[in-house]
């Protein structure tokens, strides 16, 4: 079994379907970019992953988890799947620090002081170990997504899941946050990234998937995906894109 | 003499609440007028009248309500003058009231921002024209579900006249307790009166709120 | 005449005057303290609590907040003794004020706990966190932070209501006043003095609340 697999998944919001039989399948230490138009489901697909949009047709099935599992205590897995997004979500009231150390204090039960060396190797990951102490309004928008990034990699996670994670970035702003992700991939973790970043999915994604009307449209190994995209839509959306 | 709560007293309760209502309008009128006073100097570009408006409000909102009846209606007592009631207390409630309003009012006046002036002064308007066409037409949408929810306070306030004698819904009440010795019965009653005006208020300033939000 | 009277009033009833502003000041800081946790408990259960909690709690607050004061007052005083209930001036003061706090508290707490984006409770989900972990490491106090003008507001409001109290002979600052208008007859000299001590609380308790803010809130 794959380490995520999407059996015919079906999502809809009231009666706007926004995904229709979606079939996929993410391997260990993959890496997986998401491409395609604002209201294809690329969003949504990330967040039915982890829970966070429940489903209304088919399977999610995560690490062996069923997801789609109305009964399913998905607590654990969390800890196991990290996700950041696009708008951040630090914590304003904490430090970075105390944003990092939550999840393992309180879901792992993890000591306060092993907690500590953890943000402190979380943050040295994605190059912000001096701002430990600092509150998310003195960092820059970039900084703030590194520190998002590091706090999901505090919980050791199986899979990241990436929303979109430089789109509400300023342009000088978005390097930054691609060099710690390409230095994740490197280290082999498992990574599924909604994105805008056409360049940085061909040279980074081993596959690309293109999303479009709530279906999986086309995907292949990423050199191949974009030099020689196969659908009439795939292609129309690229022209527009790479300019 | 006491006598049994009759249907008799639960009319007279009822028809109390004219009073309430009275007391009410009679606020909200003489609120109105020392709350636009106090909006526009509060909102003014000139110190003094911003001054004079913050230290109108801060001295109305530093002292409770029931002071300023009393003083209202034993301060002409100096002059050898007994007041009415019904004139201490609107005269009282106007002076309270002209201060919430007037902060609800400010507001919504400067909340319009600068650059709905600009606009104006752009296509040639006068302070005046601005005003009428442009600024306070936005600002009334902005106050309207504050003052609607003030109003409710102001039906609430209104109870407190019974304290200086005037004969509304809470005064009428005492009365009636007295007669009948029903405290219970009587204050449920009073309390059921203030609620039917006061919920419907509640429920209308929120579908407000919830409107201008949406437009937005 | 009002310049002599000042003299009498200031000096010979200064014993009921401190004694007033005591109780005054005592009524407040219970009353506070007891509506500002029964209300962000209330908020609670307004918020998250099953269906049948959330309708008692709704019905509560409403009930309260569209009432007067003075109402609910005379009902627990004057009128839980015709069901069995006797209550003395102060407890059923405390009573009335601190039922009538929470429900305020409880509609501001509410507003609080909203106004907290629901991506701040998603990146809360999606660390493995349970609801009340969430609410208390997420929620509580950045919305506390957020309400803290309307609910220091709310207090101040509350101090100033308590006036009503003498309306039960409850012996509170205003009381004191009727107590000096008996004895000297000049009511408008002492409501004067009496709404300046009121006024000089105001200022008071605001200032210290900003300061709290101060201390609490900025790093």
């Amino acid at each position: 079994m794959a380490f995520v697999e999407l059996k015919s998944v079906r999502k809809s919001y009231g009666s706007n379907t926004v995904l229709q039989d979606v079939d996929l399948n993410i391997e260990k230490g993959e890496i997986v970019a998401i491409i395609g138009r604002s209201g294809s489901g690329k969003s949504t697909l990330l967040r039915c992953i982890n829970g966070l949009e429940p489903v209304q047709g088919g399977e999610v099935w995560v690490d062996g988890v069923a997801v789609h599992d109305p009964r399913a205590n998905l607590r654990e897995l969390r800890a196991r799947v990290g996700i950041v997004f696009q708008s951040f979500n630090l914590f304003p009231h904490l430090t970075v620090e105390r944003n990092i150390t939550l999840g393992p204090t309180i879901v792992k039960g993890i000591g306060a002081a092993q907690a500590a060396v953890l943000a402190r190797e979380a943050l040295r990951k994605v190059g912000l170990e001096e701002k430990i102490k600092a509150y998310a309004d003195e960092l820059s928008g970039g900084q703030q997504q590194r520190v998002a990034i590091a706090r999901s990699l505090a919980m050791a996670p199986s899979i990241m899941l990436f929303d979109e994670i430089t789109s509400a970035l300023d342009p000088e702003l978005v390097g930054e946050v691609l060099l710690v992700l390409e230095a994740m991939a490197r280290e082999g973790m498992t990574m599924l990234l909604v994105t805008h970043e056409m360049n940085f999915a061909r040279r980074v994604a081993h596959r690309v998937v293109f999303m479009n009307q709530g279906k999986v449209w086309e995907q292949g190994p990423a050199k191949e995906f974009f030099a020689a995209p196969k659908t009439e839509e795939l292609k129309g959306f690229l022209s527009a894109v790479l300019h | 003499m006491i006598r049994e709560l009759a249907l008799l007293d639960v009319y007279y309760l009822v028809l109390a609440v004219r009073w309430t209502i009275a007391l009410t309008l009679l606020a909200l009128a003489g609120g109105s007028l020392i709350g636009l006073l106090v909006a526009a100097g509060g909102a003014s570009h000139h110190l003094l009248p911003r001054l004079l408006a913050l230290g109108y409000v801060g001295l109305v909102q530093g002292i409770p309500l029931l002071a300023w009846l009393f003083i209202f209606y034993f301060g002409l007592s100096i002059v050898g003058y007994d007041l009415p009631p019904l004139i201490a207390a609107t005269v009282g409630f106007s002076v309270y009231a002209g201060a919430f309003l007037g902060e609800i009012w400010r507001g919504a006046l400067i909340a319009i921002p600068r650059t709905q002036w600009e606009a104006g002064t752009a296509i040639g308007l006068t302070y005046i024209e601005q005003l009428r066409h442009v600024i306070i037409p936005q600002a009334v949408r902005i106050a309207i579900p504050p003052t609607v929810g003030f109003l409710v306070q102001l039906i609430k306030n209104t109870s407190l006249a019974a304290v200086i004698g005037f004969v509304e819904l809470t005064r009428e009440g005492q009365m009636t307790t007295a007669a009948t010795f029903q405290p219970f019965a009587v204050y449920l009653l009073v309390a059921a009166l203030y609620f039917s005006l006061c919920y419907p208020l509640t429920r209308y300033s929120r579908v407000l709120e919830g409107r201008r939000r949406g437009v937005r | 005449m009002a310049y002599t009277f000042r003299f009498r009033d200031v000096l010979a009833q200064q014993d009921a005057i401190l004694d007033g502003l005591i109780v005054t000041i005592e009524l407040s800081a219970v009353t506070i303290t007891v509506g500002f946790v029964f209300g962000t408990l209330v908020a609670i259960v307004l918020l998250y609590g099953r269906p049948w909690a959330r309708a008692i709690a709704r019905s509560y607050v409403e009930v309260i907040r569209n009432t007067p004061l003075i109402v609910q007052l005379f009902l627990i005083f004057f009128g839980l003794p015709a069901i069995g209930i006797k209550l003395d001036v102060m407890t059923a003061s405390l009573l009335a004020l601190s039922i009538n706090l929470t429900a305020y508290t409880a509609e501001i707490v509410r507003a609080g706990f909203e106004s907290i984006p629901k991506s701040q409770i998603e990146a809360g989900i999606s660390l493995g966190l349970t609801g009340p972990q969430i609410f208390r490491h997420v929620v509580l106090l950045p919305a506390l932070k957020n309400v803290y003008p309307s609910l220091s507001s709310q207090f101040v409001l509350l101090m100033l209501a308590t006036s009503v109290v003498s309306q039960i002979s409850a012996a509170d600052l205003f009381h004191a006043g009727s107590i000096i208008q008996s004895r000297t007859f000049r009511d408008f000299e002492v409501y004067t003095v009496i709404s300046v001590l009121y006024l000089c609380l105001t200022l008071l308790m605001r200032g210290g609340f900003r300061l709290c803010y101060m201390l609490m809130f900025r790093r």
